[in-house]
């Protein structure tokens, strides 16, 4: 019995400690210069279409998030599904919610700006760009693990 | 304020919440203080449901439910002032040295844990994390109307938004009460949440080397390579749950609340203390995700047959009622949020099954596509077998419960998220190569806690060769039979 002890203790201790030395290795790769520099941008570009969604929706309003394109829908739940006011059914929405993706420039987030489409007083559809936040450079920002 | 003073804050409020019902049932041991955080997750959970369930605000619920928690156990105390606090558990181990070993053992696994969160200084939100978990907080925080609204409207594509509340519940809190509605900080909240339950899992380990000490020649050794294996446990847990264990998804949470609950309802001593972690662990796991649900309800079938035992099968009442009444109010619990989210038809509430031609080819995918991250049953399954059938003796001694309840609630952990990829109607390939290192964190974790657990036995077998071991064994024996139903019910591992 005490060779099978000594068997098990030793292999165990072992295994877990090359396992706690890979462990560690691991999480070391969160602090890599490649992954900070992802996630940083990442954090930035969800910033940026928040500011310009709150920048076309005023408290109160109700919401739709437009478009056809599934990625810009999930793009929009990602960076202010948390806070606007779905409306229901969709078509009562007060502002339509939508991505334009197009070439990087002042104003966008990676080239992607939010567009708010309302209906004035007179029937008028008026389509406003979100503002008060860019982010430089070209989308869409680097993947983060799924 | 600071996303750290926030983080603080919120945890702080959980930790309150779910202080006096885990001091009440657990008792004062150092593996109450990451339960209390993780209690009071599962008020916030139970809060969210409520509110989804009756109306008015998370806030408002969660200190109902808090309050009459306290209440509960206040009143509890006065009636019978017997119970009291839980004091440690009888018989020997209550020295000097064991006293010294469990602040040890819980100082060096909260700073491996704190260690081990070092992945927070990047400022990563996971996928799911932004698009469904941190997202869902907002959700809780709006009037119950909208809150309708938003889980059954078929205009948001979101069908995940029907996992269970926990995570989001416990961020919206934080949310509130420190008035900061950020992704950040529920990252943060999240990976602190974590390493409660990383912390709890760990200390299980470092409670098996107290108990083995408490029997053996040279108790030191014990204790200290509990201490070391909970140690390193801690480390390999990271490796395995990262990047996910800092970047805000739920895979962590319910995989180290379902290995913590198989530490406490499985593996330790069964005692009312360890059972009562087992429950806070298990409503964790349960109430964080579709796959920690079908876990849980395995490991509450699992953990009541435990309790019962022979003894209750043959008619002992007090073995019979008290573990089945528990195991109907867990599921009670647990059952709360999946079959409200029928009753209101949420947003993917309802299940979709492939066809059966399907299935071979699934099964065959699913198999090759976990295989990669579970090599580690290569080291584990012959040292299980060495230690079953060498050291069972020992095993005992330590009061250890029997390895196969751990291997079963290994085995049914795997075959349900197994069973639900292959049931599922999702294209397959994608689904693993997406999933398949998150969704085996549970059964990979566990396993590891097998051979942590196996090694400190192992090592009390080395000191339990004195000359006084005789005696000890049959003291051991004695106390496991009555302890323990796998003992009696006679499977692998068992003497009799």
């Amino acid at each position: 019995m005490t060779v099978v002890s000594t068997l098990v203790a030793v292999v165990g201790l072992v295994a877990l400690g090359g396992q706690a030395v890979r462990g560690t290795r691991t999480v070391d790769v969160q602090l890599a210069h490649r992954t900070v520099h992802d996630a940083s941008v990442d954090d930035a570009f969800y910033a940026c279409i928040d500011t310009q969604a709150h920048s076309l929706v005023r408290p109160g309003q109700t919401v739709t998030l437009g478009g056809t394109n599934l990625a810009d829908v999930v793009t929009m739940i990602k960076g202010f599904g948390s806070w606007v006011t779905v409306a229901d059914p969709a078509s009562s929405a007060d502002v339509v919610l939508t991505l334009h993706d197009g070439s990087a420039g002042p104003g966008t987030c990676l080239g992607t700006t939010v567009v708010a489409t309302t209906h004035g007083p007179d029937g008028r559809t008026v389509v406003r760009v979100g503002t008060g936040a860019q982010v430089p450079g070209q989308g869409p920002p680097p993947a983060p693990p799924l | 304020m600071s996303t750290v003073v926030a983080t603080v804050a919120g945890i702080c409020a959980l930790g309150a919440a779910g202080l006096l019902p885990v001091l009440a049932t657990v008792g004062l041991r150092w593996y109450s203080v990451p339960l209390a955080p993780l209690a009071g997750a599962v008020a916030a959970s139970l809060a969210a449901t409520a509110s989804l369930t009756f109306g008015g605000s998370l806030l408002d619920w969660l200190l109902g439910i808090a309050a009459a928690a306290a209440a509960g156990v206040c009143a509890l105390l006065v009636v019978r002032p017997e119970l009291g606090l839980r004091g440690g558990p009888p018989g020997p181990g209550r020295g000097a040295l064991d006293r010294v070993a469990g602040i040890v053992g819980f100082l060096l696994v909260v700073m491996a844990c704190a260690w081990s969160l070092r992945g927070l200084r990047t400022p990563t939100v996971g996928f799911d994390a932004r698009s469904l978990w941190l997202m869902r907080p907002g959700w809780f925080l709006h009037g119950h109307t909208q809150l309708l609204v938003d889980m059954r409207t078929r205009d948001l594509v979101l069908t995940q938004s029907s996992y269970p509340p926990l995570l989001s519940a416990s961020v919206a809190v934080a949310w509130k009460i420190t008035g900061i509605h950020t992704a950040r900080l529920g990252v943060t909240m999240v990976a602190l949440l974590d390493a409660c339950a990383l912390a709890a899992a760990a200390l299980a380990v470092v409670q098996v080397g107290r108990a083995a000490a408490a029997r053996a020649s040279r108790a030191w050794l014990p204790l200290a390579v509990g201490i070391a294996a909970a140690v390193l446990l801690v480390l390999v847990a990271a490796g395995v749950t990262e990047p996910f264990l800092t970047n805000g998804y739920a895979d962590p949470l319910w995989s180290l609340a379902a290995v913590g609950a198989v530490a406490y309802g499985l593996q330790m001593r069964s005692d009312p203390s360890s059972r009562a972690a087992a429950v806070v662990l298990v409503l964790v796991a349960g109430m964080t995700k579709n796959e920690g649900f079908v876990t849980a309800v395995a490991l509450v079938a699992l953990v009541a047959a435990r309790s019962i035992g022979m003894a209750g099968l043959r008619g002992a009442r007090d073995r019979l009622v008290a573990p089945l009444v528990v195991a109907v109010c867990e599921l009670a619990a647990l059952a709360w949020w999946p079959v409200l989210m029928k009753a209101i038809h949420a947003r993917g509430a309802t299940s979709t099954f492939s066809a059966s031609q399907d299935l071979a080819h699934r099964t065959d995918a699913v198999v090759h596509g976990f295989s990669p991250y579970l090599h580690v049953l290569v080291l584990a399954v012959p040292l299980a077998l060495l230690g079953g059938l060498v050291l069972r003796d020992v095993r005992r001694r330590a009061e250890v419960g029997n390895d196969l309840w751990a291997w079963l609630a290994l085995v049914t952990g795997l075959v349900a998220v197994a069973s639900a990829l292959v049931t599922g109607s999702g294209a397959i390939g994608p689904w693993l190569l997406s999933t398949a290192h998150r969704i085996t964190e549970y059964p990979t974790l566990e396993t590891w806690w097998i051979v942590g657990v196996w090694t400190v036995v192992a090592v009390a077998g080395l000191t339990g060769s004195g000359a006084d071991d005789r005696s000890l064994r049959h003291a051991g024996e004695a106390a496991v039979v009555e302890e323990d139903g796998v003992g009696a019910v006679g499977l692998v591992g068992s003497s009799r």
